[in-house]
């Protein structure tokens, strides 16, 4: 499943947040792990470049898109490849929104409608119980 | 960070630079609130604009509410304009104020009540749309309050993007926050909208007041089934329910509009609205509105359908967030099952449009929507296996026109199949013969899709409940196999996944076996190939291949990809790859000759049509990994420090153990000095070595090499207390032969270079080296000690040397002064722990004051466990080592082990002495005794009972002494020699003394006893001075469950193995993970000795040591190790374990209590033990009064005491409880009320006899403690 979907500015603020499945005091753990991994490997990426990093067996897509970056998280089918596939579509539906890879002033312009798209595009599936 | 990005969005988004960005404060939310009052009032004004009225509609009546809606429309106008006037009056936002943005909350909140209640829809909806609800998802989560205007919104409104927005946000309110559904987070915090309006006397809305309504409304507009609904003319429409009647058609100007009247739609303070539709039957054009003038959309009327069930699919949708009440769950299930038994049908099914063709593709097309959103929707609910009619309607799914829905309906098949197999399989049918559904999802257009057909194949190919239906599993086989030909290689990787055995959930060693057994033999047959579109190629795939070569090739280009998770997909496919063979090498699946050519399998396969290509050359299966491994190696090169991480995990498991490994620990070296490497990242491959090792035991010096090299160049980033553990997992598991250079790769990290002349700063090169800061320094200092105390406590069970094995009486070890030869001897006799002794010397004298004082202990430890003529050689140094310069005072022996002799100032003295007064003491004795010996033979006189006694008590004394440094058998440790063994035995037999009784022993005084009393459950008195965290650590290490269960190293293995990260084949997890009933004592008794069958070996120990050292050992070891035997620490000799405990073999944690027992009761039988002591009691009462001053664990193992009495051979009887259905061969029936024998307790379990056999014919087994109550 889609365990998270992190839009950050360059600074590491976090823009967007939106985790399925993911305890709260976990979250903590997840936001500045990504933060983190950001930071250290977003430098001189170009825009749609994927990285990839694994933990345990939690996947994480993430890539730059303007001034923002954007990491994905998943497991089980969403394993790095399916979480590129993703985070493509995203990606897209951001530039359809933006118009362009966005600034983060643009980004924040259009903030509301950006969560929407997100939202519609990452549809919770419950796990089952 | 959230709050810090909630200023920056607000400080960015607030356009108004004035306004302040503080979240709404609980006087702003009443506000709002009481707008949202003012406006539920101006709910009914939702009919508004009335002005611009189509001109058909003017006169729209309809026959039987015609009165009513004239007086309708006049009490609504008067409603709409109270409602406008009191809506402003209540926000004081003048309409014009528009232009400026809304930033705060509360001005937000304000606006949606204000615009909803506007008079100027398309104003207000500009307004809505690109100003108001952009802002509103900056917050974190939305008032409640705003729900009547959302819902008001969402009914007067059609405009598509308002009604995203509108569903988009009424999802949002529904969940609970944080439990289900849409939690978003990054925005601006928001208070808690119900905490906030429970403060707030007047009494704002909370959740609990819109909920319900949210919910109502969303259910109505997804079931859409309004009675009213259902009246219409046009058949045709039926299904779609919105058609109602025609009220009457009228001309206006030239064109004829039909005017369908809707219904009854929105009630509005007892009144119904009326919606309408009015089409134009010349142009097919037509136009939505309210009944009272507005006209709402206009637009072909095929697009009025799909807007309706946007609507329809999105209150769907919207409803599953709050699918979390049962009540919810249940109407949800209803109106789903209700929708897909509607869009069911088949396709061909087609029905012709009231408008033509064309309405019967946009027809099709709503359809698939509404087959969409009905399966995503049950998708989103929770699993319901046993239900038919949940299963049936996943499975209609497969048949859907749309990928997605599909998808969904896959996904929801192959988790059913995991639950129930069969009912899936036969549910399918014959969607998964050739032609049917399944086969068409091999060309769906959707990744995930047919990665759930994958998942769905595995599951039914691999079910054992289909075994009398092979053809269905074929068939389901032939998919899986085709979907390695994917061309998207998420599906592919998926398949070849599945191919090799790999389950989410537990991994299974014989699963993965065949796994690899069926991918490097089965043939992929005929495969249709259709993705690739060129012939050539086309009719090249349909010839048969085979699945390894197909996956090679694929691995291959894909390990050529630039793309990074490509990439690292592939490595990690390359990796369970490497563990199902080596699950498979494990279980010694049969033909898995590596070196064979993989033709000819093609051939023995294929041989009725003997089509089998052979192209020219021999491919073998190693010659295909080879390649495929050597392009692995080369993605080491990536510049991602994951890739690198998973390949070299791949590397890992692919590395077979007769392969060499110097390519790949110098590739770990070489990566190791990369900063870029995370601690996280290289304890995952450190734990991935362990999961390595208990793949393949034979792999444990490997792996232990490739420790080694983290433990030196990153020691500041690894775990070490999961290095520690890998050491000694590799040590045990590394089998008779592989121990000592087990020992000696772990010990490698103390091969340090010594100390260059004249620097005596004790940094070592590998220091210089690697631990440049000091935090990597002292984490290196720390594994120096951890490696030397770790010496010191297995040297003896690794060189297989042993003081009460020893057959060199003392005597011989005192003659051998000659240092020179006395080394050569040692040396020459046993290497291994003559080379342990010379690092652990050097340690002493070279490393840092912690690692010396350790290394002094090991050096004690190991003196006293050796016999000769280590135990002089070692206390020779010790004795240079205290005296330091002066040491030829106090001796005449020389140090002898080449190092730097004037090592005055070690400061270790005062921790030496007492060391040395064992060792003095014992050769005091030894030599008083060999004295008395030849008096006594001398003067051929026999022992007296005094004088036996008092040599008992020497012996017993220095046990004593002996305990307090460091564990020794007891029943066997003999401190006055070899020699004095026949007389210990005389004596002890004369007064029916057992070796492990010793009632006047000082230790029970002292607690120390009971750790060391019996054999049964040994556990070491530690030195008292040693490092705590140390001696922690090596409990966690040596023991990995009970009482330490809570070690963070061993959680992280377990977890780890237990399928966290990689997944282990063949951890027998439940082992591992828990056995709370462990004590300590069981801990420590199956890490240290055993002793029970040497004492049936050689006879020459008296005592009887208590089986559960033997079992509880085995049970450690067999079930860490997946039922493989192993020699325990201190084993001398492992090999008759084979024999002596044939039933240990058999793998379960639990069958060798049985067996462990019946070995307990033979040896208590025998005549040297004779009757078991009656300590039990009075021991008990003293344990309980003293405290005990120097083994802290001394307390903790009062209750393993009693386990230990129950044990011990006092039968208890018993009767059962309840009812108990055996799980095992080893455990045993038993019927409520039933008379048993208790005899032992074993971890919870009662080993009983029964008066009688039961209807099984057992007589005796193991049943659970609490089952039976003792009497």
């Amino acid at each position: 499943m889609l365990l998270a979907v992190l839009i950050a500015n360059s600074e590491g603020n976090i823009l967007v947040e939106r985790f399925n499945g993911v305890p709260g005091e976990e979250r903590l753990h997840w936001r500045s792990f990504l933060v983190k991994l950001g930071a250290d490997n977003l430098k001189g990426v170009k825009n749609e470049e994927l990285c990839v990093a694994c933990h345990k067996s939690v996947y994480i897509v993430y890539t730059v898109l303007g001034h923002v970056s954007i990491y994905l998280v998943g497991k089980d089918e969403y394993d790095e490849l399916a979480l590129s596939e993703a985070i493509f579509v995203v990606t897209s539906a951001i530039k359809d929104v933006c118009g362009k890879p966005p600034t983060e002033r643009l980004f924040l312009d259009k903030y509301g409608r950006i969560c929407l798209c997100l939202d519609e595009i990452v549809w919770k599936v419950s796990s089952p119980s | 960070m959230a709050d810090s990005s909630g200023t920056t969005l607000m400080d960015l988004i607030s356009s108004d630079p004035t306004s302040a960005p503080a979240p709404p404060s609980s006087s702003t939310s009443a506000q709002a609130a009481s707008t949202a009052k003012t406006t539920s009032s101006s709910h009914q004004r939702a009919a508004s604009p009335f002005s611009k009225a189509v001109t058909a509609v003017t006169s729209v009546t309809s026959s039987n509410n015609n009165t009513d809606k004239k007086s309708k429309r006049s009490t609504l106008m008067q409603i709409q304009s109270d409602a406008v006037s009191a809506a402003r009056a209540a926000v004081r936002i003048p309409h014009k104020s528009h232009k400026k943005k809304p930033v705060s909350y509360a001005q937000l909140a304000r606006s949606i009540h204000e615009l909803a209640a506007s008079s100027d829809q398309k104003k207000s909806q500009r307004q809505l749309v690109h100003h108001v609800f952009p802002k509103l998802a900056v917050y974190n989560s939305v008032d409640p309050s705003l729900a009547p205007s959302l819902l008001m919104l969402g009914q007067q409104c059609e405009d598509r993007t308002i009604l995203r927005y509108v569903y988009y946000y009424l999802a949002r309110i529904l969940p609970d926050t944080g439990a289900q559904g849409l939690t978003p987070g990054g925005g601006i915090p928001t208070p808690n909208w119900d905490a906030l309006a429970d403060i707030d006397a007047v009494g704002g809305v909370t959740r609990a007041d819109v909920v319900p309504r949210i919910l109502d409304r969303l259910s109505t507009e997804a079931v859409n089934a309004d009675p009213e609904f259902k009246k219409t003319i046009f058949e045709e429409f039926d299904e779609f329910d919105y058609v109602l009647t025609i009220d009457f058609d009228e001309s206006d100007c030239d064109v004829h509009y039909l005017i369908l009247l809707i219904g009854t739609y929105t009630k509005v303070g007892g009144q119904s609205l009326c919606w309408y539709v009015a089409v134009s039957l010349s142009s097919n054009d037509c136009a939505l509105g309210l009944h009272g003038g507005l006209k709402l959309w206009t637009g072909k009327l095929s697009n009025l359908f799909a807007l309706f069930h946007a609507r329809r699919l999105q209150a769907l949708k919207a409803l599953t967030y709050a699918s979390n009440t049962p009540e919810i769950l249940q109407k949800l299930y209803e109106i789903v099952f209700g929708i897909l038994d509607k869009v069911a049908e088949t396709p061909d099914k087609r029905k012709k449009g009231i408008f033509g063709a064309k309405g019967g593709d946009k027809e099709s097309i709503i359809r698939s929507n509404l087959q969409y959103g009905a399966i995503s929707a049950l998708r989103r609910l929770p699993l319901d296996p046993g239900n038919s009619i949940f299963l049936h309607r996943a499975v209609q799914g497969v048949s859907f026109s749309d990928p997605v829905a599909v998808r969904h309906s896959l996904e929801i098949i192959s988790e059913l199949a995991t639950k129930d197999p069969y009912a899936v399989a036969m549910a399918l049918g014959k969607l998964a013969q050739p032609g049917g559904a399944l086969q068409d999802v091999l060309h769906l257009h959707d990744v995930l899709a047919r990665v759930a057909l994958a998942r769905l194949c595995h599951a039914i190919s691999r079910a054992k409940s289909l075994d009398e239906r092979p053809d269905i599993k074929n068939q389901f086989t032939s998919l899986l196999y085709q979907l390695l030909l994917d061309p998207s290689d998420r599906v592919c990787f998926e398949a070849i996944l599945c191919v090799l055995g790999k389950s989410d959930s537990a991994d299974r060693t014989e699963e993965r076996a065949l796994g690899w057994y069926k991918l490097t033999r089965e043939v992929l047959k005929a495969p249709e190939a259709p993705s690739v579109k060129d012939k050539d190629k086309s009719s090249k795939a349909r010839r048969p291949q085979l699945l390894i070569k197909l996956v090679m090739r694929r691995l291959e280009s894909s390990f050529r990809s630039f793309s990074r998770p490509v990439l690292h997909a592939a490595a990690r496919v390359v990796q369970e790859m490497g563990k199902s063979r080596a699950a498979a090498f494990s279980l010694g699946v049969q033909e898995i000759d590596e070196g064979g050519d993989v033709n000819t399998f093609a051939e023995s396969n294929d041989q009725e049509d003997g089509k089998s290509q052979h192209e020219g050359n021999k491919d073998t299966v190693a010659s295909l990994l080879a390649s495929l491994m050597e392009v692995v190696r080369t993605t080491v090169a990536c510049e991602c420090v994951y890739v690198r991480a998973m390949v070299i995990k791949a590397l890992i498991w692919m590395q077979s153990p007769q392969e060499t490994f110097a390519e790949l620990e110098s590739m770990i070296a070489s990566e190791l000095s990369d900063p870029a490497w995370s601690a996280a990242l290289l304890n995952d491959i450190l734990l991935t070595l362990h999961a390595r090792f208990k793949a393949t035991p034979d792999m444990a010096v490997t792996l232990l090499e490739i420790a080694r090299v983290f433990a030196t160049k990153v020691p500041g980033k690894i775990d070490a207390d999961v290095l520690q553990l890998l050491w000694k997992t590799c040590l045990v598991g590394a089998g008779p032969d592989g121990k000592h250079t087990a020992l000696e790769a772990v010990t490698l990290v103390l091969d340090l270079p010594p100390p260059q002349p004249g620097s005596m700063s004790g940094l070592t090169l590998i220091d210089r080296v690697s631990a440049s800061d000091p935090k990597s320094a002292l984490a290196l200092q720390r594994l120096v000690q951890a490696a030397v105390w770790f010496l010191g406590e297995n040297a003896n069970y690794a060189a297989s040397e042993y003081a009460w094995e020893s057959a060199t009486p003392p005597g011989t070890a005192l003659m051998m002064l000659d240092a020179d030869k006395m080394v050569a001897a040692a040396s020459s006799r046993n290497p291994t722990l003559a080379n342990a002794l010379t690092r652990l010397q050097r340690c002493a004298f070279i490393g840092s004051w912690e690692v010396r004082i350790i290394a002094a202990q090991a050096l004690t430890t190991m003196a006293i466990r050796s016999g000769e003529p280590y135990r002089i050689q070692i206390y020779e140094f010790l004795h240079a080592l205290a005296q330091g310069g002066v040491q030829s005072q106090f001796s005449d022996m020389h140090i002898s082990n080449g190092e730097d002799q004037g090592a005055s100032g070690t400061g270790l003295g005062s921790l030496l002495s007492p060391m040395l007064k064992v060792l003095d003491d014992m050769y005091s004795a030894q030599d008083d005794l060999i004295k008395d010996m030849r008096n006594h033979d001398n003067a051929q006189k026999e022992w007296t009972d005094d004088e036996l006694k008092k040599l008992y008590e020497t012996h017993e004394r220095l046990l004593d002494l002996v305990s307090l440094f460091c564990y020794v058998p007891r029943s066997k440790y003999l401190p006055l020699g070899p020699t004095s063994a026949k007389l210990i035995e005389i004596y002890r037999n004369r007064h029916n003394i057992t070796a492990t009784s010793g009632m006047r022993d000082p230790a029970v005084a002292t607690g120390i006893s009971e750790l060391i009393y019996e054999a049964t459950k040994p556990a070491p008195a530690e030195p008292d001075n040693l490092d705590d965290d140390l001696v922690n650590a090596w409990a966690t290490g040596l023991a990995d469950d009970g009482l330490w269960n809570n070690a963070p190293a061993m959680n992280r293995v377990n977890e780890f193995l237990a399928g966290a990260g990689t997944d282990a084949p063949d951890v027998d997890d439940e082992n591992v993970i828990s056995r709370p009933s462990m004590s300590y004592d069981d801990m420590w008794a199956k890490t240290l000795l055993e002793t029970a069958d040497a004492d049936d070996d050689d006879g020459r120990s008296s005592g009887s040591s208590s089986p559960d050292s033997v079992g509880s050992v085995e049970t450690s070891i067999s079930s860490h190790f997946g039922g493989m035997n192993y020699p325990s620490l201190f084993s001398s000799k492992p090999s008759t374990y084979g024999s002596s405990q044939p039933a240990e073999k058999s793998g379960t944690s639990r069958n060798r209590k049985p067996s462990g027992g019946s070995s307990s009761y033979e040896a208590y039988g025998s005549p040297i033990t004779e009757e078991p002591p009656p300590y039990s009691s009075p021991v008990h009462q003293r344990y309980e009064s003293f405290e005990n001053p120097l083994a802290g664990q001394g307390s903790s193992s009062f209750d393993s005491h009693e386990e230990e009495r129950s044990s011990s051979g006092n039968v208890q009887s018993g009767s059962a409880l309840y009812d108990f259905t055996a799980g095992g061969d080893d455990e045993l029936n038993l019927t409520a009320g039933e008379e048993v024998e208790i005899e032992y307790e074993v971890d919870g379990w009662f080993y009983v006899k029964k008066k009688r056999p039961g209807r099984d014919g057992k007589l005796a087994g193991l049943v659970p403690v609490l089952y039976v109550s003792q009497s």
